[in-house]
């Protein structure tokens, strides 16, 4: 199971994997395979018709060592070929209440964007998005979505908004909590857009009218002067309408990079360091 | 030797005072301390324990006159000028700072060149603010080539009443070529580490394999730290303006660890940059690197490219 702080990583949600590198996106999808048929989960995965072999979801998960062949066999891992109807929320909805009146606790789901794409247009897959946002709200199910990192910034700040149970990304998880966002992990200039498209879709739907938006730092472990900075563009719509933004909890090099950049001085920004 | 005008309130100044006798320093030290008084600055009087006793006895109380010790105040080289920087620069008065004193050179003469890259360095880091210093060096406790480096590195010499330009002074950048600085090079020995990087998503593994080669030498966890993250800084700015591939090595000794990071960029146009206060929406990541790290060279090779040798405190 893959760890941050020494905690499980929660795959629970609709979830976004954003990738820089074919690399990166076969650690996280190995990851989240594993954690869900270890809890048992219905997977369901979709893939193109003609999904290269070193690309395709069983190839990978046999080179990361993950059973596949039993779970397979039981019915518990099934993979789709994309296809119009297997995007349709009524088919999805169907698929998953079969899963779960066979007695999975819950289903687990996955495809790449360029997936979709293959079958749909960008703007008929982000409806589709949305809609999945509502099946993870209503039944147990997570469904996580497979984007790359080199998507222009607005397209990446839709993607976060729509997927509400955080991003997935090598260094950085993001989590929803009461009142904010929570991270865990390493911000630097690798990931620097992901958090900073992360907090605008987060902040867009917390309170202005002089709440704080709060950012959970205590899982944080890495923190650049690029992630830094994230913090202020990525909040700046929300401190523009006079919403302010408090820091929570940073710990070693994170403390230590907020006291020497001054961030609290910054307007709207407040750090509350945990003693 | 002509003489210079008496120090300017409201600009900088950066005067030594070489002496060889108590009451040299205590003539200087009463001068100094009037003018800065009289002109409404606040003083700072600094030095050993027993110096500072001298001159507490000789000088009357006053409100704006305050008494330190080196051992307090002047630990490393690069955290003293920063948190001079610091106080400077985000001041909210307009008073001056008079500050008159001594650096903690120490026994080992070896160690004596970082400080000297201090007293240069103030004149970039300090520069633009109401600061005044007066460095006192005593000839009867200090080596020739000590005393040899602050004629380049104060740009005045100065009796405390009278002052005139010193001859032998270099700006900073010219200081640090010159072999009076003592600018270390990369050990001869083999690097424990060496790794190139091809674009932002290496910067993790650097991180992991830096900390964990420094985490086994005699560096705290909270300096290793902060030399994980300089390095990072440095390593950030080979990728993003100077060309990939950009190359690390690492050295780690019982007493210090040294990384040098080259890229084949077109150099950097300021070897200098990240001591002066970063403007508000300016580059701060080498501001940054120069406090998380002991010492940060910048040095563009003849042949193209980038050097950057970093060293822990």
């Amino acid at each position: 199971m893959q760890r941050y702080d020494g905690r499980p990583v929660d795959w629970g949600g609709h979830l976004v994997l954003v990738h820089d590198t074919e690399r990166q996106r076969r650690i996280g999808l190995a990851a989240w395979a594993r954690r869900s048929l270890d809890l048992g989960a219905k997977v369901l995965y979709i893939e193109p018709a003609n999904e290269p072999g070193d690309r395709s979801l069983l190839n990978l998960l046999r080179d990361h060592a993950v059973p596949v062949d039993d779970a397979l066999e039981s019915g518990q891992l099934e993979v789709f070929t994309a296809s119009e109807e297997a995007y349709s929320p009524e088919w999805q909805e169907d698929v998953v209440d079969k899963a779960l009146a066979a007695g999975y606790p819950t289903v687990a789901w996955s495809g790449a964007a360029t997936t979709a794409w293959s079958v749909m247009s960008p703007s008929t897959h982000a409806e589709i998005e949305w809609a999945t946002d509502e099946l993870c709200r209503t039944r147990p199910v997570s469904v996580l979505c497979q984007y790359a990192a080199t998507l222009p910034q607005a397209t990446l700040q839709t993607v976060c908004a729509m997927h509400g149970a955080g991003v997935r990304e090598s260094q950085l998880r993001t989590r929803p909590v009461p009142g904010g966002l929570e991270l865990a992990g390493s911000v630097d200039a690798s990931n620097e857009r992901i958090l900073r498209s992360a907090l605008v879709a987060a902040a867009a739907t917390a309170p202005s009218d002089g709440g704080a938006f709060s950012i959970d730092l205590s899982r944080l472990e890495f923190l650049d002067v690029a992630g830094a900075r994230a913090f202020v563009t990525g909040t700046t719509p929300h401190r523009i309408k006079g919403g302010r933004v408090r820091l929570k909890g940073p710990r070693g090099p994170v403390d230590t990079l907020l006291h020497l950049l001054q961030v609290e001085r910054t307007d709207g920004f407040e750090v509350e360091t945990t003693p | 030797v002509t003489d210079l005008a008496p120090i300017t309130t409201g600009r900088y100044s950066h005067d030594l005072l070489v002496h060889d006798c108590d009451d040299e320093l205590v003539e200087g030290a009463l001068s100094f301390v009037a003018q800065g008084l009289e002109s409404g600055g606040h003083v700072l009087v600094h030095s050993t324990d027993e110096c500072v006793e001298m001159l507490r006895d000789t000088l009357k109380p006053h409100p704006r006159l305050e008494f330190g010790l080196d051992k307090d105040l002047y630990l490393a080289p690069m955290s003293t000028l920063f948190a001079y920087q610091r106080q400077l620069a985000e001041s909210t008065d307009a008073t001056d700072l008079w500050a008159i004193g001594t650096v903690p050179f120490g026994e080992d003469v070896q160690g004596h060149a970082a400080w000297s890259r201090y007293e240069s360095l103030v004149n970039e880091a300090l520069g633009a603010y109401p600061f005044h210093g007066l460095c006192t060096y005593d000839t009867r406790a200090l080596p020739e080539s000590t005393i040899a480096a602050a004629r380049a590195t104060h740009p005045c010499v100065s009796t405390g009443d009278h002052r005139s330009p010193s001859p032998a002074y270099l700006d900073p950048a010219d200081f640090l070529a010159d072999p009076l600085a003592g600018v270390p090079r990369p050990p001869a020995e083999r690097p424990a580490v060496t790794m190139t990087l091809h674009g932002l998503e290496h910067l993790s593994p650097a991180r992991l394999l830096i900390h964990r080669a420094v985490s086994a030498s005699a560096l705290d966890s909270a300096a290793a730290d902060g030399f994980v993250c300089a390095v990072n800084e440095v390593l950030v700015n080979g990728l993003v303006h100077g060309r990939a591939a950009v190359r690390l090595a690492l050295w780690v000794e019982p007493a210090r660890s040294t990384c040098l990071v080259v890229d084949d960029g077109p150099g950097v146009p300021d070897t200098l940059a990240g001591y002066r206060y970063p403007e508000r929406d300016g580059s701060k990541g080498l501001w940054v690197a120069r406090q998380l790290s002991g010492d940060i060279f910048i040095e563009n090779p003849p042949d193209g490219g980038a050097r950057v040798l970093l060293v822990t405190g």
